[in-house]
């Protein structure tokens, strides 16, 4: 058997986490660096792996043991193109908010630990191919996010720690009895067996049901999401970046592994459903967000809108659109991202995050507020940035569909509204002149722009050259449709 | 005269008699462990001679001998390290010190 | 022929070296932009003559693939061809000469060197525009102009001003934005690409390319300030004046005519498309020519002047000749270039841009008044300077075409348009001097408006070599439509010098305006369209959004804690039956097993000897029943 390069990605930050946490308070120096460390370790051979990737190779690096032989369950990991961009995204954004919390204070070995332990889950369901093990994964990101934010939240960070909980296990217990009703049917708890089973499509519709609501709860959809915006105020920056960065993509993710391959009649019934909601989600997010007088929760609602974009992509079933989909994933943990970081260093030095209290951060500044000017502009959509290309292939992909054109048009008009509550962000916080709260504050230190480089290059790499992602994610894609095709 | 199975039988019983009787009237700690291992060893000479006598050609209640002789050998082990803890906190072997778990 | 691509790289290079810098370095590195965009001028020039003499074809072509999805490639190409040519050394010439004028212009501003980072991005989206061989590379190029144009509106953003200008720019031009992605959408749906060559190619049926057309002239309507959304320019004033005349009226405003150059064919596939066209312009032409008539703002009156003449390439567009519309286009870009830059050293002589308090700057500014008079002639329509040719030209077309009510409308365009040019230049430079201390411009100023002043009054000659060039038809005028709109502009520049010229003393325009007191007030207000958007479209969103808001915090969210909270009411009931009822039987339980255990505990002595006995007794107890039983 070959190296099990994958069971090392995913579990080495739980060996990580386990020293960190050995180590204790005493030493929470050491034990941030070994959290930098085995972090840093994890993306290279996430960058190893990618190296090694054979783009036309589908599933790859397998692996497959049994585990309870009784009822069928493997231990069976393996990964595609667009696991890959996913589990690329998780090990860069562990490391970046790894080191952007460097300065911890408040019970370091646990905060490095729940990081770590969090990376195990967000890896693992991004490369679990057997319905079990992609459960297991799936609750176990809950466990570490929740004490991220239940315990170095914001004031109501209880309140919100609970909110998350509670509402996406509600979701999850929903994708549970999806699960099982698959094993019932099929007698087997792998994924890509199941695909192309030819299921019933009656039986399809109720199945597909019970996984929307798992996942739609995750991504979030409207009306779905207002867990999203308190989790999001309420956690720590490094917390709201793998939220926002991963833990979204979790939902969207089990929409095209799961509910396409395995249930294609279902979701040819859904699409239109699931494109209204899409429609809705971006326009509402976008409209909420516009309203926002918090920095914080105005990127918390921006996602909302650009997740809107995702499932718009996956209604439409097109190659375009699922490839649109994989990029606003991609691009939106890259990009927002970027904006929670920023908010959270602008927040560290001003002590608010109300937009009214801070402005002019182009003139006391300069580096912060331009590159959250920047980030701003690949947030809207801005051709040549990575946000562009997910949600113009989106759109294209969607026209080029079923989906009725007023939704297409609805969406697309969201793109606009994205410009007017993005730009309106930066004409009172970036703009202007300094404000009492920004007069004085320090520049950003070389720390903070380090973690902010790799996401900027990413941003524009992947907005100019959108083969750099697109090469992994199209045949995923195909293959995806293939088996739709099939069914 | 050839021994036979009521000698060994014999043998056994006395010996457990004793083990049985220090067991119970000793109250030095190690003088109780003593008298277990009598009382132990009288019924690995049963499992022997009823091997021996009974079922000459299954080896198994030899194997039981054996395997209890060990058994012993740990549970005395760990009985002594027992009665060195409680001496370390008591000063004492005395049975009588310890009786923290009354009810 | 690959040094093409250095054309608008060059700019793209100055932008990457001078956007991370701080502002010190950026300043010095200010000549580094200059060089760049010069040196993308040479190199225009030499692709020019390297199609020369034109005709048709491309000369040159490049492109790289940057996705593949499923079966289909987009790429992403440039292409040297006669059309990019020509656009290609108008850009580069009045980007030159605008950057070089900006040395003198913005030689005080500490921000210079963002300034020219971004000018020179500007330039390298606005050439790769011109270049593109596709509709998504032109698309992207569209967008990143839009970026540039807002941050340069919005340079002095520490003023309210040019902050709320910028983002309504932005704004504005991103509704016709989404004309235009829709449009790539329906043409990718179709045509299955964006290059030029197989979407123009494509067999279109007359309803969808009649969708595709609507949806690009709405872009470009955006793009290039038209009715209804014009609204964004006459703003854009508010950001430094030369970027003004690059972005605001000689280049990015125009690049919404290129588009619908470059689509043409699919308008000439639907029609009604080109019907609308030549509305839109119509009525752009006038109604923006009638305010830049009652504007005190020189910027002002300029910039409706654009729309009024960006009307007119529409009109154009609209009756059918594309080359026409292009014509209108390069001679405008150079001579309205011109007038902005002259309003420039205007503005910094006068220090204010209200022409009611200048006046008599003929005599202190010489050169500035004789390279603006060359531009005011031109936008005017006076032989031979460049305006004329192309104005007729246009003229000529829509009486070719017989749209008389069409022809009409555009020459009383014609005669606002060369009424509005007269009381500019009567008020400004011949009207009695209100101030003193007036400066003519630094040299850096000067040189290129000189430049730009020659090439208007001369470019004119080459329309029919331009044509050939094109490969269409430029014809010389034909006398009749040219006494036509002479007479027309004669007539315009007359009445304006009958009421603000003749006089020696300042002149006072309140009688008038209260004797048309409904119309000036029309006009005044800008027809309404700012005070409609503002309350209906800003303000009704703005309401909607906070109405969202609150919905989602109350209700959306109102549900969820709902939920939640009738959960935990239910749970404390529960409580409460648990406490009493199940966990009173439990406790019930509890307690008896509990008194049982205090009466056994006794035997629970601790004593090892006790329980030695009790097992030993225990033993001998049960061998004997197991004897007796036994027996």
């Amino acid at each position: 058997m070959d190296f099990p390069l994958l069971t090392v990605i995913v579990f080495l930050p739980l060996l990580g986490a386990a020293v960190v946490a050995l180590l204790g308070n005493a030493r929470a120096v050491a034990g941030r660096v070994v959290a930098a460390t085995v972090a840093v370790v994890d993306l290279a051979l996430v960058a190893w792996l990618a190296s090694r990737f054979d783009v036309d190779g589908g599933m790859q690096f397998v692996e497959k043991l049994t585990w309870v032989p009784q009822v069928g369950i493997t231990y069976h990991l393996a990964i595609d193109g667009m696991s890959l961009a996913m589990v690329a995204l998780s090990a860069l954004l562990t490391v970046l908010a790894i080191v952007a919390s460097w300065k911890t204070e408040k019970n370091p070995a646990l905060w490095f630990s729940m990081l770590l332990l969090l990376e195990v889950g967000m890896n693992g369901v991004f490369v679990a191919m057997d319905f079990v093990l992609f459960y297991v994964f799936w609750e176990l990101v809950l466990v570490p996010m929740y004490f991220l934010i239940a315990t170095w939240g914001g004031p109501r960070r209880q309140y919100a720690a609970v909110k998350f909980f509670l509402y996406t296990l509600f979701g999850s217990v929903f994708m549970l009895v999806g699960i099982i009703a698959l094993y019932l049917q099929t007698g087997t708890f792998n994924i890509l067996e199941m695909a192309g089973a030819g299921l019933d499509p009656k039986f399809q519709w109720w199945v597909f049901a019970a996984f929307f609501l798992g996942f739609a709860v995750k991504v979030p959809v409207f009306p779905l999401h207002t867990w999203l915006p308190d989790a999001h105020v309420e956690a720590p920056t490094a917390a709201s970046v793998l939220l926002a960065g991963v833990l979204l993509k979790m939902g969207s993710y089990g929409f095209l592994r799961i509910s396409l391959p395995i249930l294609p009649d279902a979701a040819a019934e859904w699409s239109t459903f699931i494109a209204a909601l899409a429609a809705i989600s971006i326009v509402y997010g976008a409209a909420v967000a516009f309203a926002q007088t918090d920095m914080k929760k105005l990127v918390a609602y921006s996602s909302v809108s650009h997740m809107g974009f995702v499932m718009l992509g996956i209604a439409s079933m097109t190659p375009e659109g699922l490839n649109g989909a994989v990029a606003v994933m991609f691009s939106h943990g890259v990009v927002t991202g970027m904006l929670f970081f920023l908010v959270g260093m602008v927040y560290d030095r001003t002590h608010t995050r109300m937009i009214a209290e801070v402005s002019g951060l182009s003139s006391q500044v300069p580096v912060a507020g331009g590159l959250l000017a920047f980030a701003s502009f690949a947030s809207l959509g801005l051709p040549g940035l990575s946000g562009f290309v997910g949600e113009f292939l989106s759109l294209v992909g969607a026209w080029a569909s079923d989906i009725p054109v007023g939704w297409v048009v609805l969406s697309a008009i969201g793109v606009l509204l994205a410009a007017a509550y993005m730009l309106w962000l930066v004409q009172r916080v970036v703009l202007g002149s300094p404000s009492a709260a920004v007069s004085g504050i320090a520049d950003l230190s070389a720390r903070e722009v380090a973690v902010l480089l790799p996401l900027v290059a990413l941003t524009l790499i992947v907005g100019l050259y959108w083969d750099s992602l697109l090469r992994f994610t199209d045949p995923a894609v195909r293959s995806i449709l293939a088996m739709m095709g099939g069914a | 005269m050839t021994v036979g199975l009521p000698h060994v039988l014999t043998l056994a019983a006395l010996l457990f008699g004793i083990g049985l009787y220090g067991a119970l009237s000793r109250k030095n700690a190690v003088h109780v462990m003593m008298s277990l291992e009598l009382m132990a060893n009288a019924v690995n000479l049963n499992l022997v001679g009823f091997s021996r006598f009974v079922t000459p050609e299954a080896m198994t209640g030899q194997f039981f001998a054996v395997f209890s002789m060990v058994v012993s050998a740990a549970e005395i082990g760990l009985g002594l390290a027992l009665v060195i803890a409680i001496y370390r906190r008591k000063r004492s072997v005395e049975l009588d010190a310890v009786q923290e778990l009354k009810g | 022929m690959d040094w093409v691509t250095l054309i608008p790289l060059l700019p793209a290079l100055a932008f990457v070296v001078l956007a991370p810098l701080s502002r010190a370095a950026r300043a010095k590195l200010v000549p580094l932009a200059v060089a760049a965009v010069l040196g993308s001028l040479g190199l225009s020039i030499a692709a020019f003559l390297a199609v020369w003499p034109g005709g048709h074809g491309e000369v040159w072509q490049a492109s790289v693939t940057i996705a593949h999805i499923g079966d289909r490639a987009i790429t992403l190409g440039l292409a040297l061809e006669p059309m990019s040519a020509i656009m290609l050394t108008v850009v580069t010439v009045v980007g030159a000469c605008v950057q070089v004028y900006s040395l003198g212009y913005m030689h005080r501003e500490d921000r210079i060197g963002w300034y020219y980072a971004v000018l020179s991005l500007f330039t390298a989206a606005m050439l790769a525009l011109v270049l593109s061989d596709n509709f998504l590379g032109l698309f992207m190029a569209w967008e990143v102009m839009g970026l540039c144009s807002y941050l340069l509106i919005g340079f002095w953003h520490e003023q309210e001003a040019p902050r709320l200008a910028s983002i309504k720019a932005f704004l504005t031009t991103k509704v016709g934005d989404l004309g235009f992605m829709l449009a790539l959408a329906v043409v990718y749906a179709e045509a299955g690409a964006f290059d030029f060559a197989t979407v123009l190619h494509h067999d279109w049926t007359a309803g969808t390319a009649t969708l595709v057309a609507l949806l690009m002239l709405f872009a470009a309507m955006g793009k290039s300030a038209q009715f209804p959304l014009h609204v964004w320019l006459p703003d854009a004033m508010a950001g430094p004046t030369p970027a003004s005349a690059l972005i605001h009226a000689a280049t990015m405003v125009a690049a919404g005519v290129f588009l619908v150059v470059r689509a043409f064919p699919i308008f000439e596939a639907s029609g009604i498309a080109l019907t609308i066209t030549l509305w839109v312009g119509l009525i752009t032409a006038l109604l923006a020519g009638l305010l830049a008539m009652v504007q005190h703002d020189i910027k002002k009156v300029l910039a409706y002047s654009t729309i009024s003449q960006l009307g007119f390439m529409f009109i154009a567009l609209g009756a059918g000749s594309s080359t026409a519309a292009l014509y209108h286009l390069v001679t405008h870009a150079y001579f309205k270039s011109l007038l902005f830059l002259g309003a420039g050293v205007i503005i910094h002589a006068a220090h204010t841009q209200d022409m009611r308090q200048m006046g008599g700057l003929a005599k202190k500014l010489p050169v500035t008044s004789l390279a603006f008079a060359s531009g005011s002639l031109a936008l005017a329509g006076i032989v031979p300077f460049s305006g004329f040719w192309s104005k007729d030209e246009i003229l000529a077309v829509l009486l070719h075409e017989h749209q008389y009510v069409a022809f009409a409308i555009a020459l009383l365009a014609a005669f606002v348009t060369a009424f509005y040019v007269a009381r500019l230049w009567f008020r400004v430079f011949t009207a009695p001097t209100q101030q003193e201390d007036l400066h003519e411009g630094h040299r850096s100023m000067l040189v290129p408006m000189v430049v730009l002043a020659v090439i208007t009054a001369v470019i004119g000659f080459f329309g029919p070599t331009l044509g050939d060039f094109l490969g269409h038809e430029i014809p010389w005028p034909a006398l009749g439509t040219a006494a036509i709109s002479t007479v027309a502009a004669l007539g315009g520049i007359t009445l304006g010098w009958y009421v603000y010229g003749r006089r020696t003393s300042v002149v006072n325009t309140q009688a008038l305006k209260q004797r048309f007191p409904h119309a000036y007030g029309v006009l005044a207000n800008k027809y309404y369209f700012d005070l409609t958007y503002g309350y209906f479209v800003v303000g009704g969103y703005t309401t909607l959004a906070r109405a969202l808001a609150t919905f989602d915090a109350r209700v959306v969210d109102g549900v969820v804690n709902g939920v939640a909270a009738a959960w935990r009411s239910l749970s404390a009931a529960g409580w409460t039956f648990d406490g009493r009822i199940v966990d009173g039987a439990v406790n019930g339980a509890a307690s008896a097993v509990r008194a049982a255990g205090d009466k056994v505990r006794t035997l629970q002595t601790g004593s090892v000897r006790s329980y030695q006995t009790l097992i030993a007794g225990a033993v001998v107890l049960l061998v004997v029943w197991i004897l007796v039983k036994g027996a």
